[in-house]
């Protein structure tokens, strides 16, 4: 037996129903509200809507007869004999009509609260959950009144190819956007179909600890289990995690916040070289800096001189190996001693003018200056694992302690080196989603345009063709590139500031919408998916891993190790036989430059014997050596010449 | 022309003539009928004001009796009229401040002379027929005049039929719009109270009248023993809801009703103060509001938007 109907189609000829919304009445108690999804039913035809305004109002024609019928005293308004008849009037968007064709307007039928079955058809899910290779995707739960009912997004619409990229926009504060986004990755990797293909990770952390311990398993309540239950996942958090950071300027402590020496056993470091910096060079240029002039001569240096050996007897008699920092500022030395040396006429080097050969030198130096720990001056790079990605696996980039042009300079080389291979097909995954908080400070909707900019517009327009996709973040939205917002097929809206609700992105919102919006509690959100012809609310539940904010009380990061502990260290996660005294007593009285060094090569040959390769690489120990003053000329006594 | 009212109610009010503007709506209602049918005064030996004291909340459930009608001429036979009408009438019961309806009936009427329904055939037979007299030779407008009349008498014959239904299961307090002349049973029940908006038939002449018109607001008349008119006897007062100064002489002024044996000064007063708190909330924007109580217009909002 059917429940009763909760309300009934009204339509007059100034509030009429129409095929896209319509109005139902309902009794003054009743669990419907904002955002409920409701059916009506009528013979020949079946309407599900969402709620979207709702008012109410008596039987008062003018706010004045209340005035006179209480005489003036609100109190006594109060203790009036008879309830005035009050009209609940709720104003609902039409989702789907069945059948679509002909679309008329809605009949004036009875008004239901949607079932599990009827939330599935409403939202079209049954397009994508009911075909032979399902591609459903749990997002949260449709809830109203004690009653919940799953919420999937379609893989083809959220990881592409159909469509593709997620945008959330919440206000600060209350964990929200990331909360959401570690379940929705946790959703993915647990139901994203093996017909469709492997799938990885890539997180930026550009806030303190917040994407530090997606590994860790987090307490989660009862009521969050069931809702895990409710929607076929199991809350475990994401077991299979990479993270990457890269040094402090010391070169052997990282700069991140998960030191913790429990969780050292997937935290590697990040480290480029010139090799991997010199691509991405335009990243640290300003527009200013970007001339043709400048680029040729960094062109030239990437493909004539890095990485290879050049001759140039002008500069010197024996040839260059630029494959350092360090190298390359020698290779600009002899440029410049060469020009100063020729004087008059000495202003051109091979046809580079030397104003572009010193602004080309002083930018590149200031990555290796600015990104000090993540640009090494000489040694072994470490990058995160290109073409050996493996599937539902997570991989954190922790930048949130280093500088903005680091943290550029980072977004701009790691996607560009996926969207390389997964041109190629050889990343070891089919998709990535490339998760980035903070978006409205990477791709701003004023300003100028950067290069991480440019780099997040292609991810966002083509990104979904290679099975890259752009899962992003930020608190206005209306501060974002409207191209990079617009390309999201799915966007997610938590709690909302009100200033920005009235601008005119939010226009096509209700206003009931918009208070919802600005008062959603935590775990609420709002969605607008492809398959949803009206914006959705739904509870998604507390992610089962560890917060920031719980990870670093739970893993306090480690204290900054002296320099050989912190080598130690290092070396201990390749074989933990190594003992901190040995390594102690081995780098004890070595320049830091050669120690790091030899711990790059060591750490990216992962040799068996760890500690003897070290020693190895480190060479032999330069002894000191005591200086005794040497017999001289005994001076001739004075006042005696010889040769008088 | 006089431009300026509200001047010469200044200089009418200077002479001691209270001011007035609108006559309220109904307050004449069937201005054919209006006369004087002097009353028996049971109260006193003259009519004076008597103040009734502070409004007080009707004690318990407390029910309101109304009913509603419309009718259509909807063509001729020959010169006479052919009116369909609807007559229903309702009881809502009002329990902790919510009116809900216990009673409703509906009558769908054909009225016309015989041989007019007759020439209609099939078209009336799903309503019920009222065939009016033919001893006189057809008229159309005495024959819509008869008619309105036969749905007066239909809707009173429900209104009567729901109060005795409603009373069949129920003790409480039942408050019927209009007289309660209208039924023996109704005129005999010590716990129906009538309203009456109307005032076209009045109950004094002379200074009884004028006091009886001039009620100052929260002032009731003496009790008195209307001049039977129809079918039951049954006692009266009036009170006055609202002020009428600067409005009307029938301003906020209601004739209540109730059985002989409830006809006692306490009662009086008693029912006054409870029909004094029944002004709120006020039943605009209904015209009548100054008389009407919310809950007779709840029962008629309730007729008119289901029958």
């Amino acid at each position: 037996m059917s429940a009763p109907p909760i309300g009934r189609v009204v339509a007059t000829e100034l509030k009429p129903s129409t095929p896209h919304q319509f109005y139902f009445w309902t009794a003054t108690e009743s669990a419907v509200g904002i955002g409920a999804i409701v059916r009506v039913d009528h013979p020949g035809r079946t309407v599900y809507g969402v709620v979207t305004d709702g008012m109410a109002y008596a039987d008062l024609a003018s706010p004045l007869h209340a005035v006179i019928g209480a005489e003036g005293d609100p109190a006594a308004a109060a203790h009036e004999p008879t309830s005035r008849t009050e009209v609940r009037l709720f104003l609902a968007a039409v989702l789907r009509q069945i059948p679509e064709e002909p679309l008329q307007p809605v009949p004036l039928g009875a008004v239901h609260l949607a079932s599990d079955a009827d939330v599935e058809l409403a939202l079209r899910m049954d397009a994508y959950t009911r075909s032979e290779r399902p591609t459903g995707i749990p997002v949260g739960v449709y809830a109203l009144g004690g009653h919940e009912s799953p919420v999937l997004l379609d893989a083809d619409f959220l990881l592409g190819p159909e469509a593709a990229h997620l945008n959330i926009t919440g206000v600060s504060g209350l964990a929200t956007k990331t909360s959401a986004v570690e379940f929705l990755l946790s959703s993915i990797f647990q139901t994203f179909p093996s017909h469709r293909g492997s799938i990885a990770a890539v997180c930026f952390n550009v806030k303190g600890p917040d994407l530090c311990f997606l590994d860790q398993p987090g307490e989660i309540s009862e009521r969050d289990h069931a809702l895990y239950d409710k929607l076929g996942l199991a809350a475990e958090p994401l077991t299979s995690a990479r993270y990457f950071a890269p040094f402090k300027a010391d070169g052997v402590n990282l700069n991140t916040l998960r030191t913790h020496e429990a969780l050292q056993h997937n935290t590697e470091p990040l480290v480029w070289g010139l090799r991997e910096v010199l691509d991405y060079a335009e990243v640290v240029m300003n527009r200013d800096d970007i001339d043709a002039k400048a680029d040729a001569f960094i062109d030239f240096l990437a493909e004539r001189v890095v990485g290879r050996e050049f001759t140039d007897e002008l500069l010197r008699g024996k040839p260059f190996r630029v494959e350092s920092f360090a190298d390359l500022e020698e290779f600009f030395r002899a440029i410049f001693d060469f020009m100063e040396a020729m004087g008059r006429g000495g202003e051109v080097w091979r046809t580079h003018h030397i104003a572009t050969i010193r602004k080309v030198r002083n930018r590149l130096g200031n990555i290796s200056t600015r990104a000090k720990g993540l640009v090494i001056d000489d040694g072994a790079p470490n990058d995160l694992p290109w073409g050996r990605f493996d599937d539902r696996t997570v991989y954190v980039v922790d930048v949130a302690g280093v500088d903005p042009l680091a943290q550029d300079l980072v977004f701009a080389r790691c996607v560009s080196k996926l969207r390389e291979h997964l041109e190629r097909r050889d990343l070891g995954v089919d998709h990535v989603v490339v998760f980035v908080d903070e978006l409205n400070k990477y791709a701003p909707a004023d300003g100028p345009d950067t290069y991480v900019r440019k780099m997040l517009l292609d991810l966002a327009e083509r990104g979904r063709y290679l099975g890259l996709v752009l899962f992003s973040a930020q608190q206005f939205r209306s501060q974002v590139q409207r191209r990079i917002v617009g390309n999201a097929g799915t966007s997610v809206f938590g709690r909302m500031d009100m200033d920005e609700l009235a601008t005119p992105a939010y226009a096509t919102l209700s206003p009931a919408i918009k208070i919802k919006l600005a008062t959603l509690p935590k775990g609420e959100l709002m969605l607008r998916h492809p398959h949803f012809t009206q914006p959705i609310f739904a509870r998604f539940p507390r992610p089962a891993m560890l917060s920031g904010r719980e990870g670093v009380e739970r893993f306090p990061p480690g204290a900054e190790l002296p320099f050989a502990d912190a080598v130690a260290r290092q070396l201990k996660q390749l074989d933990r036989r190594v003992a901190t005294d040995a390594v102690r007593a081995l780098v004890e009285g070595r320049q830091e430059l050669d120690v790091r060094r030899a711990l790059a090569l060591t750490r990216r040959t992962r040799p068996d014997d760890v500690l003897a390769f070290f020693t190895a690489k480190l060479g032999r120990r330069v002894g000191g050596e005591v200086v005794t003053a040497r017999s001289t000329i005994r001076p001739v006594p004075s006042g005696v010449d010889p040769y008088q | 022309m006089i431009s300026d009212l509200t001047s010469l109610r200044r200089a009418l009010a200077a002479a001691g003539i209270t001011p007035a503007s609108v006559v309220p709506a109904a307050s004449a209602d069937r201005r054919e009928e209006a006369e004087i049918h002097l009353a028996q005064l049971v109260e006193g030996d003259r009519v004076e004001a008597l103040p009734i004291g502070d409004p007080v909340s009707w004690p318990g459930p407390v029910a309101f009796l109304d009913g509603v009608q419309h009718s259509e001429v909807v063509g001729y036979a020959g010169s006479s009229p052919i009116v369909v009408a609807s007559a229903a009438a309702a009881v809502r019961e009002r329990t902790d401040r919510v009116l809900a309806t216990r009673v409703m009936r509906r009558r769908d009427l054909a009225i016309g002379r015989r041989a007019a329904l007759d020439a209609a055939g099939p078209a009336l037979d799903a309503l019920e027929r009222v065939e009016l007299s033919d001893a006189d030779p057809p008229h159309p407008i005495r024959e819509l005049a008869q008619a309105g009349a036969a749905l007066d008498d239909a809707r009173g014959a429900l209104e009567v039929a729901v109060g005795v239904a409603y009373r069949g299961g129920s003790s409480a307090w039942l408050v019927v719009d209009g007289s309660l002349a209208e039924s023996p049973v109704w005129a005999r029940d010590p716990r129906m109270v009538g309203v009456a908006k109307s005032h076209s038939s009045l109950p004094f002449d002379g200074a009884d009248l004028e006091s009886y018109l001039r009620l100052p607001v929260g002032y009731r008349s003496p009790i008195f023993a209307p001049a039977s008119r129809r079918l039951a006897p049954v006692r009266a007062w009036a009170v006055r809801l609202w002020p009428w100064e600067g409005k009307d002489l029938l301003h906020g002024l209601i004739r209540v009703e109730v059985a002989p044996a409830s006809g006692t000064p306490e009662t009086a007063d008693r029912i006054s103060r409870w029909l004094m708190a029944e002004r709120a909330p006020i039943s605009a924007p209904d015209p009548r509001w100054d008389r009407m109580l919310y809950g007779i217009r709840s029962v008629e909002e309730f007729l008119r938007a289901t029958a």
